[in-house]
């Protein structure tokens, strides 16, 4: 059971990339998937959401899985392992979620279960940089989702110029030079088979 | 909804953000379509974001609501004020209740700041587009549904939620 999260700052595109992305891993029945959604906020809204689309959802809410309820989020991970048996869970954090806290408290669910971590999947907006980045508090807490990125994903590609997603790109390079950087538009679908490959073939 | 909470504050609150959740039920006495539901459904998403700025916000995170309704699901959201809202979704007919749940997530105000935004949003604007707000119910959702059931049976799971439900303490400004 592979567990890939989904991160990035609210707003970012996380729960209709989730969307896709779940049914573009399961395939044709090739591979069974599960999400788990977490929301701040204590109504999880974007979990319902999921569910009408017929996948298999765990909802977290009342808190932060990276701290607040990472031991909830543990035995969600166990629950899953057992009851269900995915080949992968997708997790989506809240979006001020810290993405190597969320890796910790994934571990921490599979003390008694077969797991593997996938990649941390960081989306960043290509439509607002300057207003994540140049922010005090929150300035700090996107560019620590983007070094604890694996992979960066320029999200809403669509909605902006072509200068816009290399000033994006730049920009979180400046942060993590390590990171593949993928470009996305969710509702073109560009990127997303880009990001099933990663996910299919990532090893720890 | 698991609700077990491991600490009093949660990583978010060192970056001063915020976050709310309602869910109500919205009655008019003339049928909805699919598109005034979703004009109303952006306007409010828009009202509760000028109105977190105008409080004080440095940055919306995200203001996202799910209209449910015996003829289908509507979304709608809002990441700003510069930024417009959206919806998607579709009704297969008109109708008269929307129950909706709202979850607004706010750097730079305190929650009860985004509450007061929220709720004041909320209902002024369903007053404005002829609009009952008939319950309403804080930190809760329609958690315990089976989008399987029948017609009748949906609904009642839905209004069984909202049943006993007290109104929030209204930190609306005046």
């Amino acid at each position: 059971m592979k567990i890939t999260q989904i991160a990035g700052f609210l707003g970012c595109g996380k729960t209709t990339l989730l969307l896709k992305l779940s049914r573009d891993l399961a395939g044709d029945g090739e591979r069974k998937v599960a999400l788990v959604v977490n929301e701040i906020g204590e109504i999880p809204v974007d979990g319902k959401v999921m569910e009408e689309s017929g996948m298999q959802v765990k909802d977290i809410g009342g808190g932060c899985i990276c701290c607040e309820v990472a031991a909830t989020f543990a035995k969600t991970i166990y629950r899953l392992y057992k009851d269900f048996k995915p080949d992968h869970v997708l997790v989506e954090p809240t979006g001020v979620a810290v993405p190597h806290q969320v890796k910790l408290a994934a571990r921490m669910g599979g003390r008694d279960a077969k797991i593997s971590l996938g990649p941390a999947i960081v989306l960043f907006d290509a439509t607002r940089p300057a207003e994540l980045l140049d922010m005090d508090m929150l300035g700090q807490l996107v560019t620590t989702q983007i070094k604890d990125a694996d992979i960066i994903a320029i999200s809403k590609i669509d909605a902006v110029e072509d200068e816009a997603v290399k000033e994006a790109t730049q920009r979180v390079g400046e942060y993590n030079a390590k990171a593949a950087i993928v470009n996305l538009s969710s509702f073109s679908g560009h990127g997303i088979d880009a990001l099933v490959s990663e996910i299919i073939e990532w090893k720890e | 909804m698991d609700t077990n909470n491991n600490s009093e504050h949660g990583c978010y609150t060192e970056h001063g953000v915020s976050g709310y959740g309602v869910a109500a039920k919205l009655s008019r006495n003339e049928l909805m379509t699919e598109s005034f539901i979703k004009a109303m459904a952006e306007h409010m998403m828009r009202s509760i974001a000028e109105k977190c700025m105008e409080m004080g916000a440095r940055c919306i995170g995200h203001i996202k609501s799910h209209l449910k309704t015996e003829a289908g699901t509507i979304k709608a959201d809002t990441i700003g004020t510069t930024h417009g809202s959206y919806s998607s979704g579709t009704l297969t007919q008109p109708v008269k209740d929307v129950y909706i749940a709202i979850n607004s997530i706010v750097q730079g105000i305190p929650e009860e700041a985004v509450k007061a935004a929220t709720l004041e949003g909320m209902h002024e604007v369903a007053d404005q587009r002829g609009l009952s707000v008939l319950k309403e119910k804080e930190h809760t959702y329609f958690d315990e549904f089976d989008f399987v059931a029948s017609k009748q049976d949906y609904i009642k799971q839905l209004e069984e939620q909202l049943t006993d439900s007290e109104k929030p303490d209204s930190n609306r400004r005046k």
